[in-house]
């Protein structure tokens, strides 16, 4: 992207005087179509090339970034750093190693040698499918989108690292409506690789299988609210753990002392049932990566094992400053962005229970089968997550689908509220915000049994 | 510098071939960021990005590109692809560029702050770290500030297009936030508070502060209640975060695509008699104004609910045509990267003529709603569904007593508008992707869920 030699002047222009210097490259290469009211509306592309130069002084960070990538322009993005610190300049005599190869998430049909056609076309499909679904189906909104992301890393401290990204994402959306009710349906896979995504999850099976979601919740009654034992269907649960548990680990928030987990490294939360990863080195999966944005590689990192507390998540700063390894998880939206901590693929890994005895065993109770997203306060764990898919659970079965419930608590309750978890793992993909930034990650789990939560509803 | 961008803009306009239109929207940005913590800069960022985008419209076809390469190669390349991109799309009358109107625009008073280029970097230090100060100071129990934020951006945008229309702005927005972490007695709870204006001078760090601060203390302690159903007081930030999520039911395009709560009901009652609702694109000192929209149609004044009656959409061209009717200024982009769509410009409902005290007891016995929780997913504006978690206050005659947590408050929508009796004077501009301004509301009954 940059030869090694322009790549030195830039560090040795902003290093220096006990400051070290980043220089983050990133060239983008993306691909959207949408389709809506059975018209392809959107199809899209971008060319989104820039730099950024980040200089580190102790915990402190002065970043400044540019769309040119002149040396000229570089150079002035360095002494833009560097002034923002107010030291650092002129390191002198820099080698640049480069660390092992990175993991490698493999790209069978490379997006960018698949026609647009071929692309606008999976929308029509899956249009078609989701509105043979049934005659309630009102709207569909199905969109495509492929990333190339090619990103170099290098550091004054000696190190360079490369990476290439290729990530397909394929969403359908299904409104349906009944008699004045209307009920939403979402389905949308995706992965790290190229676009036989497509041969994997066939459009016509993803627009149909969101168009029955939003069928079914036609027939949904207020959701009750009160205590009730709550079972989470595979994949989409995973969102509890991701948000209450993996955001309370990222160090960023350990360092601050703003997480409920901080100083409560080896204390139990859960059963032995409970074992929890981050894992950016899942081949394939979504949110994987090959090295993370500041260059370290992709590693799977256990942060509760069979329910204790043992790991964290970091990047290079908040790794510093709690004295371990970086755990491969600094990660930024783009180079007009400084890194913080992320997850990655954060998974309940599965247990040794069968889902249909899981079900069984519950007298009354809401069966969650996807959650709409959720809030978290991560200096308390306490959060609130919607269920966009809900059914109640009457003697060991599940009955009818439910609306407008809710899932209140907190992490560590959950935890300890995981009483049973099955072998059935499912992964959903997902675009998690954080700071102002949004990452591509993996949310994982199988069915699990919540002993006890508190569901909120209009029901009073 | 206005004047350059304009030029690139027209300049790719103006390769437009045969009948195609084109029209070019090209962004130069100044952007400072910094965060402070301790006391000390945590990170600062500067940058100047730039690019742009551009849309190609042919034989009723549209497609969209954008770029950050701004040389000839690169816009040669921009154009190319997003001709290429339209010619996937599937044909649709109402597509169009916008025609140039007789009179340009007047521009927004006060829109761009003269003064905030020339503020000087250690000046914004000084500011992040006056904002960090005075939230800490307020109390012993306040035990972190999590994040202490200045950041600013200087814009010019340029929008041109190939039936001749060629329109140029600056501004200026700064903004600031304080994350609180207030403990006490094994609870821990969170202040965030913010504001912003078109220059750092209109902004108060340790007012700022000291709010970020009290909205942490305030609910220490918090309960959850038994539920029940009862009257709920909007603080105008959670006001404007209702706001935000009827906003997105109330473009003509979701109308029209069946993502609306409203569709079918213009000229119905959707709200109390005495509720107005009004999209202001031109609204002085509020983020959401600009002279021209995103498609380089000028802004303008829409009332969207008058006492009580559904009376418009807000529309962009290609939603406004699909009805035989004028776009109203409303199509907005999120920047050179995205494609324009409608969306509401500055949301809000006029005040009913009380003040926020005299709101409160009227109120009497009702929930004060400081922050909502799960929005985003338990707000829906297609089915009218609202159920989200909230922390506030119990209010006895008025006067806040208990604060309350980890509880639900649910209603229809047009059952709080319709519920709506009061709406206090005490606006102020969230944005929330389009601007909406909140203020003191009084909602006559919601489900609110305890345990």
């Amino acid at each position: 992207m940059l030869t090694e030699d322009v790549i030195k002047k830039v560090l040795a222009a902003a290093a220096g005087g006990g400051a070290t210097a980043e220089l983050f490259v990133e060239d983008r290469r993306s691909t959207a179509l949408r389709l809506e009211d059975s018209r392809v509306e959107d199809v899209a592309s971008g060319v989104d090339i820039g730099a950024g130069v980040r200089v580190i002084s102790g915990d402190r960070a002065s970043y400044a970034y540019t769309n040119v990538l002149t040396l000229e322009a570089l150079l002035d993005t360095a002494g833009a750093a560097r002034a923002g610190l107010g030291r650092g300049g002129e390191q002198a005599g820099m080698d640049l190693r480069r660390a092992g190869p990175p993991v490698k998430h493999p790209v069978r049909l490379p997006p960018g040698e698949v026609g647009a056609d071929d692309k606008a076309t999976v929308l029509r499909v899956a249009d078609d499918a989701a509105r043979a679904t049934g005659a309630e189906v009102r709207q569909v909104v199905a969109s495509y989108s492929d990333v190339r992301q090619k990103i170099l890393v290098a550091s004054s401290e000696g190190t360079i690292a490369e990476d290439d990204r290729t990530r397909v994402r394929f969403a359908v959306q299904v409104v349906a409506a009944r008699d004045g009710e209307i009920a939403t349906g979402f389905e949308a896979p995706g992965h790290s690789g190229g676009y036989e995504l497509l041969e994997r999850f066939p459009a016509a099976e993803v627009g149909s299988k969101a168009a029955a979601k939003a069928v079914r919740m036609l027939d949904a009654r207020p959701s009750p609210a009160g205590q009730f034992p709550v079972v989470l269907a595979p994949g989409s649960g995973g969102v509890l753990i991701h948000e209450a548990c993996g955001h309370g680990l990222e160090a960023d928030t350990l360092v601050k002392h703003a997480s409920v987990y901080a100083d409560r490294q080896g204390e139990r939360f859960g059963s032995a049932s409970v074992t929890i990863v981050d894992d950016g080195a899942d081949i394939g999966a979504w949110g994987s990566v090959g090295v993370d944005d500041e260059g370290t590689p992709a590693q799977r990192t256990v942060l509760f094992d069979q329910g204790v507390l043992v790991g964290h998540l970091s990047d290079l700063r908040s790794a510093r400053q709690i004295g371990h390894p970086p755990t491969g998880n600094g990660r930024r939206q783009s180079y007009a962005y400084l890194p913080i901590v992320r997850m990655t693929n954060t998974y309940l890994l599965p247990g040794p229970d069968d889902p249909e005895s899981i079900l069984e065993s519950v007298e009354r109770g809401v069966y969650a089968a996807t959650f709409a997203g959720g809030e978290v306060n991560p200096a308390t764990g306490n959060f609130v997550f919607g269920m966009a898919e809900a059914y109640m659970i009457e003697d060991g079965a599940i009955t009818h689908p439910i609306k407008g419930a809710t899932l209140i608590g907190n992490g560590p309750e959950v935890l300890g509220a995981i009483d049973a978890v099955a072998s059935d793992f499912d992964r959903k993909e997902g675009v998690c915000g954080k700071d102002g930034q949004a990452a591509p990650v993996t949310n994982g789990m199988s069915t699990v049994l919540l002993a006890r939560m508190t569901v909120g509803g209009t029901e009073a | 510098m206005s004047d350059d961008l304009l030029n690139l803009a027209q300049a790719i306009a103006g390769r437009a071939s045969g009948s195609e239109a084109v029209e070019s929207f090209v962004t130069h940005e100044r952007d400072f960021q910094v965060k402070v913590y301790e006391g000390e800069v945590e990170s600062l960022t500067s940058a100047e990005p730039r690019g742009a985008g551009v849309r190609v419209v042919s034989n009723t076809k549209v497609g969209f590109a954008f770029t950050t390469d701004l040389s000839e190669s690169g816009i040669n390349a921009l154009v190319i692809a997003a001709r290429d991109n339209a010619t996937h799309a599937t044909p649709d009358d109402a597509v169009a560029v916008a025609n140039p109107p007789d009179e340009p625009p007047e521009q927004i008073a006060g829109l761009f702050d003269a003064a905030q280029p020339s503020v000087l970097p250690e000046d914004k230090v000084a500011f992040a770290v006056e904002l960090e100060r005075a939230t800490r100071a307020v109390d012993a129990r306040i035990r972190n500030v999590e994040e202490a934020v200045y950041s600013d951006t200087v814009s010019h945008i340029a929008i041109a297009n190939s039936a001749g229309l060629a329109g140029s702005y600056e501004r200026s927005d700064a903004w600031c936030y304080s994350v609180a972490i207030a403990e006490d007695d094994g609870d821990t709870q969170i202040g965030f508070e913010f504001d912003l204006a078109r220059g750092i001078a209109s902004l108060d760090p340790g007012a700022v502060g000291r709010r970020a601060a009290q909205r942490g203390l305030g609910v220490l302690g918090a309960k959850k209640i038994p539920s029940a159903r009862m009257p709920v007081v909007f603080d105008p930030y959670t006001a404007g975060q209702f706001l935000g999520v009827l906003g997105s039911a109330l473009t003509g395009e979701a109308v029209q695509k069946g993502r609306s709560l409203f569709a079918g009901r213009i000229g119905e009652e959707v709200a109390a008699p005495n509720l107005t609702l009004v999209d202001d694109g031109r609204a002085e000192g509020a983020p959401g104004s600009a002279p021209w929209d995103a498609e380089g149609v000028p802004t303008q004044r829409t009332e969207v609910i008058k006492d009580g009656v559904l009376r418009s959409f807000l529309y962009d061209i290609v939603s406004a045509r699909r009805e035989g009717r004028r776009s109203t200024g409303n199509a907005a982009r999120s920047g050179f990267k995205s494609a324009p769509g409608p969306s509401p410009s500055n949301l809000a409902l006029d005040p009913t003529g009380e003040n926020r005290a005299e709101v409160l007891r009227r109120a009497g016995s009702a929930l004060l709603v400081q922050d909502f929780h799960g929005v985003h997913s338990g707000a829906n504006s297609v089915t009218g569904d609202f159920s989200v978690g909230a922390t506030g206050y119990l209010l006895q005659d008025g006067e806040p007593t208990q604060a309350v947590k980890e509880v639900t408050i649910a209603a229809p929508m047009l059952e709080i508008l319709r519920g709506i009796e009061a709406v206090a004077g005490d606006r102020r501009w969230l944005p929330f992707g389009g601007s909406f301004g909140g203020a003191t509301t009084l909602i006559s009954n919601m489900t609110v869920a305890g345990g």
